[in-house]
């Protein structure tokens, strides 16, 4: 399907940025550069690669408040957020113009939840954005680690309702889930986008709903003392903070390219440039009626290296070390249609860390997108693999489609599960943020109506 | 036979097209005109013997479609094609009707759009012409899940109304264990092909050779004329000198062959037609009419051997209703019997597909009578303390 991409805030552009960069990497052409990114701080776009200088704009830096903060723009107040975007709302509605809303099928807005500016002035460009067409407008929202300000929490559990409210659907992904992965694979190499395809062949397929939920909880623990790195001076913005804040950034990186991989594997479905013609292509309206649910969704996704008994060359040169070694030395079965695996892969993509852990039965609808060469992949496997979901799921709106590759090395299967709502994260969230209030209601109980015109947390 | 045969939706386009590719093989002209139709571009680029200026693109201006298919949806399916029912009218204008004997209109039933859009063709096509207008449905599998079974559940309903005869398809019943999704349906669509223009295409050569038990046009829709559901049996053998083949002997043989002899192979090979697979599995006796049709060389083809074939059929079906006849086709280098077995009401597929979509139809309703309290449940705290931001 072809999109609109919209970043709001810093963790919004960078992933837009991760986007654009992954859609030249790997050949799908989703956005024909329609991207925009807004954020109330210029410093935000320093790190941009590939939203031109042109598809930036900078709102509310001239607002006072704002313009105190300096580099931090809304300074994680999403009420500023929202106030300044409503302020300079003509001036987004003129940024607009740079984008192209009659050839695309859908916008996609992204924003970090946990953020002022994202969260915040995320969803009132999101109703401006809905006021645009009869298209549909879908959120991709992040959601903050546990390490974390409480204020992150509270941001993101009150935009995800509003994100939700107002976003035809909201693919979440939870920075919390991924985060071991970022040490894992800074601690072995540098390669870039190295972790999706890792983290999805290595995980076990245990069969049980919220296993991937257990698992990370396990890992966050051994991770404890590296989490303190991450953690927000909640005293204020020192520039020992900001400097921390940079640093958190970029290894947020890593977790943005898996984002965005995930994303453009479901969104971008269909779109490669070099595409033959699929059997049963997964097409933008099997998106659309997949996502047609509203709520919150999360994609799912698995990789299966494919023996071509050409030794251990057929492999793609810029896949990182680990991933060659690990298809060149493991997988060497000389059934590569076989239906088992087929079946297997896709109970691995939904099995597997998703982008927002949950009960799988939860979810709505579903859809299924195998991407590979489709002389591999066999019909019952296939079908059977659907069939699962639709037991996996309780539900019987699975969609599935192909997208042929023939001369790829790999199968990969995208599974995204569309509203889910039996998340334990955003409970977590939830009862932080509550929390959270309850903190600031019995420390500043005589300064309350003072915080409604200004936050001191 | 003469047809103008209409493929609606991405299944029924292959079959179209499929079918064209048989005829073409193998010397008949059974196709006079021929037309497919489509809600998403991609698939109308997959024919290889329509012709471009044949295939329509409906529900491009849709808002739900957009030249993207319709999702499954066979609202959406229907809605896009009473949508552009002009533009589908249209291109019926140039079918010169009075060429053809009838019309057949191919679809897969388990997706969106030949389910939804099928049954609005048909309508239009009905009240446009006095012909007979048959349906050429896929059933869809079990594992093709629930939703599929509930879009061809209803559209089965629409479509057995509607047309004059519903020839069925089912693909659990020809699932095979090898295939890719590359093949897909290939294999299926092929099988399919042969059995309806092996069927379709008797009596089109009407004027040339014509053999004494020669079957012609009206007689198959004699046959078809009962309003039901059809299913189609078929065997062939090869003709081949110093081969293996059933009937080498007949060629090969001076004097006049054993008539006892050729009669029982004749009627094994009807007795095989019916025995094999169906193309919708079926208690044989429970159909109103039978067909029976053998294409090939006419010498090879005996009337005491229909004859029998006929008596056993008859026995088989129950019903007296039986039509049997020959379609010569002097250089074939095999004799294939076709059997069409006109309303068959004991289908246990149907009855499934019936029960899968009952389940399926109810999970959907419990889906979306849940669904907004279940969305709200998930983004708000239990105490309802926290405010959106906007």
């Amino acid at each position: 399907m072809k999109l609109a991409l919209v970043g709001v805030g810093s963790a919004g552009a960078r992933i837009v940025d991760r986007i654009l960069e992954l859609e030249v990497e790997s050949g799908r052409n989703i956005s024909n550069g329609n991207a925009l990114v807004f954020d109330t701080a210029q410093a935000a776009f320093a790190d941009l690669e590939y939203v031109p200088e042109e598809n930036r704009a900078v709102f509310g830096d001239i607002y006072p408040r704002v313009e105190a903060n300096g580099e931090d723009g809304t300074d994680g107040d999403p009420d500023l957020g929202v106030e300044v975007a409503r302020e300079d709302i003509h001036e987004l509605r003129r940024a607009f113009d740079v984008l192209e809303f009659t050839d695309v099928d859908a916008t996609l807005l992204v924003a970090g939840l946990g953020g002022g500016t994202g969260g915040g002035a995320g969803a009132v460009l999101l109703e401006e954005l809905q006021s645009v067409d009869e298209k549909p407008v879908y959120a991709l929202g992040v959601l903050p680690t546990d390490a974390e300000s409480d204020q992150a929490a509270l941001n993101a559990a009150r935009s995800l309702q509003s994100f939700v409210t107002i976003a035809d659907n909201t693919i979440c992904f939870d920075n919390e889930a991924w985060r071991p992965s970022i040490r894992a694979s800074e601690s072995s190499t540098e390669s870039p986008g190295s972790t999706d395809a890792t983290r999805t062949d290595t995980t076990e397929a245990d069969g049980s709903d919220g296993d991937a939920d257990d698992g990370d909880a396990t890992e966050t623990n051994e991770d404890a003392a590296a989490a303190e790195e991450f953690e927000y001076d909640e005293d204020g913005p020192t520039a020992a903070a900001v400097e921390r804040e940079r640093v958190a950034a970029e290894r947020y990186d890593e977790l943005n390219r898996v984002a965005a991989r995930r994303v453009l594997s479901l969104l971008g479905a269909g779109e490669l440039e070099s595409m033959t013609i699929a059997e049963n292509r997964a097409d933008a309206s099997d998106i659309v009626r997949t996502l047609d649910t509203g709520g919150v969704s999360t994609i799912g996704q698995a990789t299966l290296g494919l023996d071509r008994d050409t030794g251990g060359s057929w492999l793609p040169s810029w896949l990182p070390d680990r991933i060659l070694e690990w298809f060149g030395g493991g997988d060497t079965e000389p059934e590569p249609t076989d239906a088992a695996k087929v079946k297997d892969l896709v109970r691995r993509a939904v099995d597997s860390r998703l982008t927002l852990p949950c009960g799988i039965s939860s979810a709505d609808r579903t859809l299924i997108v195998l991407s590979g060469p489709p002389s591999a992949v066999s019909r019952k496997g296939f079908e059977s693999a659907r069939h699962w979901l639709e037991l996996e799921a309780d539900t019987v709106e699975v969609l599935a489609g192909d997208e042929p590759r023939p001369n790829a090395s790999q199968l990969t299967a995208t599974v995204v599960l569309s509203n889910v709502t039996s998340v334990d994260r955003i409970d977590e969230l939830q009862k932080r943020a509550v929390d959270a209030i309850e903190d600031l209601e019995s420390t500043h109980e005589e300064t309350k109506a003072a915080a409604e015109d200004e936050f001191i947390w | 036979m003469k047809l103008a045969t209409i493929g609606v939706g991405n299944a029924g386009s292959k079959i179209i097209d499929r079918m064209l590719e048989f005829e073409q093989q193998t010397g008949r002209n059974l196709c006079r005109h021929v037309m497919v139709i489509n809600s998403a571009r991609t698939d109308l680029a997959k024919p290889d013997y329509v012709p471009e200026e044949r295939r329509i693109l409906i529900g491009d201006t849709h808002q739900k479609a957009k030249g993207h298919g319709v999702g499954g949806d066979v609202e959406v399916g229907a809605e896009v094609a009473k949508h552009d029912i002009d533009e589908i009218r249209r291109a019926f204008d140039d079918v010169e009707i009075h060429e053809v004997d009838a019309i057949l209109v191919a679809a897969g039933l388990g997706g969106g759009t030949g389910s939804g859009a099928g049954p609005v063709v048909i309508d239009e096509l009905q009240k446009m012409y006095d012909e007979p207008v048959y349906g050429l449905g896929i059933l869809p599998g079990e594992y093709e899940g629930g939703r599929p079974a509930l879009n061809a559940a209803r559209s089965l309903q629409s479509f057995v109304m509607k047309v004059d005869n519903f020839m069925a398809f089912d693909n659990d019943a020809w699932r095979s264990r090898g295939q890719t999704i590359e093949e897909g349906y290939e294999q299926m669509n092929r099988e399919l092909a042969i059995r309806i223009v092996t069927l379709l295409a008797a009596g089109e050569i009407d004027e040339t050779d014509v053999a004494e038990n020669a079957m012609d046009s009206s007689d198959i829709m004699r046959t078809l004329d009962t309003d039901g559901v059809s299913s189609i049996g078929y065997a062939s053998t090869p003709i081949k000198n110093g081969g293996d083949g059933l009937l080498d002997k007949f060629r090969d043989a001076e004097g006049p062959v054993d008539e006892a002899t050729d009669a029982a192979k004749i009627k094994g090979l009807v007795r095989r037609a019916v025995n094999s697979r169906l193309t919708l599995p079926c208690e044989v006796s429970s159909a109103d009419r039978a067909l029976i049709v053998f294409s090939g060389p006419s010498e090879l083809i005996s009337r005491k051997g229909i004859e029998s074939a006929r008596q056993w059929l008859e026995d088989e079906a129950d019903t007296v209703d039986i039509l049997a006849g020959d379609d010569p086709r002097p250089n074939a280098d095999e004799l294939a019997a076709v059997v069409l077995l006109s309303n068959v009401t004991e289908t246990p597929r149907i009855k499934e597909i019936q029960s899968q979509a009952v389940d399926a139809q109810d999970k959907i309703e419990e889906l979306d009578a849940v669904r907004e309290e279940e969305i709200n449940d998930l983004i708000t705290d239990d105490d309802d303390k926290l405010d959106p931001v906007v």
